[in-house]
């Protein structure tokens, strides 16, 4: 029934993977990076925090497609030569990485204080209420933010093909413009995005309402 | 930093413009999917029931495919069915095609949040059930949600960028333009990232008044 | 623990509170209390809200900074020492150190939600004082058999009752060996039919001889528990003495009026 998009399936599901793999890099070390600077505006001095705050405060306020073509023109200039792909994953790394930490300091300051309270009557000291207490309670509070985020993040990843890196937008571009079937293509394509979405969007709801503890 | 004012002071010309037809995109694109929302959660309170389905579907399958592809659909889509749009009319489009579906689903749960009684009470004054919505509900409901709401816009903002993509002289292909005609670095970027940190901040202190205003008057 | 060995030693300061003075803000709660707990005696605090208990209750393991005065446990100086005439606060380490034998209860109970029953009492001894787990675990129950909670070890708070809950917060406070225990309004929060079991709990621990300074609304508790009664009101204590001197014949209105308020709703 729709022969163009049947033909060229095999090569749109070879983009999808390129997709997920960029995804998948994107979104592990966005994760790390984002809860690491997260935690350390946590137990940090007043500079580092006002510094966290700052990265935060900026990368929030762009569009990811500006960090994304920022990252490709400058790594070259920084005398690094990096290939559309790194250089995208890079950037991106850093994009989520600051809505990651963003989530992780609320869901840090979401820990109730009477737990700091029973912690330090215990004689606890900060690294260990931290490590013991705070983290655990956090990381499960984070879960479905950071589900969220990757699914932002899974989308912005076609953005890359702008940019000029190979994944599924960009084998849909290519095939559009040699069969101009438009439509079969594009729909069929966000079919592709939806299958690898709609799982995680359906855990990330089912997920907020199961993990909040109740005090 | 005297290189990258000289570079910012040689092309700020192009950057305004640049500039401008974002801020025109997004001031075309956010009413428009506010709109849309709206129309979005008629089925659901008119209690059409197939309607609500098909929404409910459109809303799943939106928010869970690239802006960036709906946006190509509609731009290379359109023309093959002897539809000539711009692609600023294409890109507005889809922007508010998405954004339209987040923030119907924005509203529907502060509707959700709203207690039965407040229902109840709309009927109990003898008001028919068209008129608690508009009258009792919706307004409600908006108040409660605006945070949301304003966070919701502040994405729209961002993802005007993506028409640049479609060929729409915006602050990113402004960028990018600059730096492939002009010989400019990379520092064109930051300049684009900076007019785009200054759009997204003054948008977000004016919500932050509006929200603080509607909390006085109605909290 | 040891009803004889511990009459040896009664008379020994446990906690020491002198001229305490705690402002929040421009606001003075705590107006110059002085409080002296000895070895295995029962203080109750009485006062109405506001009167600043809690927060004198708070400044004793330092959860509360204080402008003025000295506070001791065991002859440590609580948050801040005092050499040659200067007052320095004291390391993080030090205080840390200094809660290790101060227990505090809250009424909000305050369980680790993401650990077990058994996990959150044996938390203090394993973690902080490196004991090891199978002594901690053994501790753990026998403390949780006490407080009639050691059928419930593998649960997690969240599955408890409040009353439940608020045992196993003693026998976590308990699994510390603190030389003083504070409770803050830990019946408040309970269902009334919940009150009781914990309460009896309180009692038991008074007549094993510990330390306990407890802040409370129950008349009953206060009258047959106490081995001194403290009325505070305004950031101030009002009366102190025996609870059957003080609380069958107040000196103050304020106090009468107080007792006079509350009796009337607990027998
Ligand atoms: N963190 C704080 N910041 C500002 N004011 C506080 C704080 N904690 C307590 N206060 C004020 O200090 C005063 C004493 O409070 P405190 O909690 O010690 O009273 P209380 O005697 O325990 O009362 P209650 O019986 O209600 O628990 C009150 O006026 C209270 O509003
Ligand atoms: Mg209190």
């Amino acid at each position: 029934m729709f022969p163009v998009l049947q033909s060229s399936l095999p090569y749109l599901l070879q983009g999808a993977v390129y997709t997920i793999v960029l995804s998948a890099i994107v979104v592990v070390f966005g994760t790390i990076l984002g809860v690491g600077v997260g935690v350390l505006a946590a137990v940090g001095g007043k500079a580092l925090r006002a510094a966290v705050t700052a990265y935060i405060f900026v990368f929030r306020g762009i569009p990811v497609l500006v960090v994304m073509f920022l990252g490709f023109y400058s790594f070259p200039a920084m005398g690094l030569r990096l290939d559309a792909y790194t250089a995208v994953a890079v950037s991106m790394i850093v994009y989520v990485a600051a809505f990651v930490a963003e989530a992780t300091r609320g869901a840090i300051a979401a820990v109730p204080a009477g737990q700091l309270e029973a912690a330090k009557s215990l004689g606890m000291r900060k690294g260990m209420m931290m490590r013991e207490i705070i983290l655990p309670q956090a990381m499960r509070l984070l879960i479905a933010p950071v589900l969220n985020i990757s699914l932002m993040a899974i989308k912005q990843t076609s953005y890359a093909s702008i940019v000029g890196a190979w994944e599924l937008s960009f084998a849909a571009r290519e095939v559009v413009e040699r069969t101009l079937a438009a439509f079969q293509i594009f729909l069929g394509v966000m079919i592709i995005y939806f299958v690898i979405c709609y799982p995680l969007s359906l855990a990330a709801r089912a997920l907020e309402k199961r993990l909040a503890f109740d005090h | 930093m005297e290189a990258f004012i000289v570079f910012f002071t040689r092309y700020l010309p192009a950057f305004a413009d640049g500039f401008l037809i974002t801020t025109w995109v997004a001031a075309l694109a956010a009413p428009t999917a506010m709109i849309w929302a709206l129309v979005l959660i008629i089925p659901r309170l008119a209690r059409w029931k197939w309607l609500t389905r098909l929404v409910d579907g459109y809303v799943e399958i939106m928010r869970n495919s690239p802006l960036l592809v709906q946006m190509y659909l509609l731009y290379f889509g359109l023309p093959l069915l002897g539809i000539f749009w711009s692609s600023i009319v294409c890109g507005v489009i889809a922007i508010a095609l998405q954004h339209g579906a987040f923030l119907s689903e924005i509203l529907r749960s502060g509707i959700q949040s709203l207690s039965q009684r407040q229902w109840e009470a709309g009927s109990a004054i003898g008001l028919r059930r068209s008129a608690v919505i508009r009258l009792v509900i919706l307004p409600q409901a908006f108040i409660r949600v605006l945070p949301a709401l304003g966070n919701q816009l502040i994405v729209l903002v961002k993802d005007t960028s993506l028409v640049s993509a479609i060929g729409v002289m915006d602050l990113t292909l402004t960028g990018k333009v600059t730096i492939e005609r002009s010989g400019a670095s990379f520092e064109a970027f930051i300049a684009v990232a900076m007019f785009y940190l200054v759009l997204t901040t003054v948008l977000g202190l004016a919500l932050r008044v509006v929200e603080v205003r509607a909390a006085r008057r109605y909290g | 623990m040891n009803p004889a060995a511990d009459l040896a030693s009664r008379g020994e300061e446990i906690v020491a509170i002198n001229g305490l003075r705690k402002s929040f803000g421009a606001i003075e709660v705590l107006k110059g209390i002085d409080i002296s707990v000895k070895r295995g005696e029962v203080v109750v605090v009485l006062g109405p809200s506001g009167s600043g208990k809690s927060t004198m209750l708070r400044c004793v393991n330092f959860l509360e900074t204080f402008e003025q005065g000295a506070i001791t446990v065991n002859g440590r100086p609580v948050g801040y020492k005092t050499t040659g005439g200067v007052r320095k606060p004291v390391s993080e380490l030090e205080n840390a150190r200094l809660r290790e034998h101060v227990g505090m209860v809250f009424q909000s109970y305050n369980l680790f939600p993401h650990r077990t029953v058994l996990q959150n009492v044996m938390m203090g001894p394993v973690k902080v004082k490196g004991m090891n787990a199978a002594k901690a675990r053994d501790l753990a129950m026998r403390l949780l058999g006490k407080v009639g909670m050691d059928h419930k070890a593998d649960a997690y708070p969240g599955r408890l009752s409040g009353g439940q809950q608020q045992r196993v917060a003693i026998a976590r406070a308990l699994a510390m060996e603190p030389s003083v225990m504070l409770f803050d309004e830990v019946t408040s929060a309970l269902d009334p039919e919940l009150v009781g079991e914990v309460l009896k709990v309180m009692r038991e621990l008074a007549e094993e001889g510990m330390t306990m300074i407890v802040v409370t609304h129950e008349m009953g508790f206060a009258r047959s528990v106490a081995d001194r009664v403290i009325f505070m009101d305004g950031g101030v204590v009002v009366e102190a003495g025996p609870p059957a001197d003080i609380m069958a014949n107040p000196k103050t209105d304020r106090f009468r009026g107080f007792l006079s308020r509350h009796l009337s709703e607990d027998g």
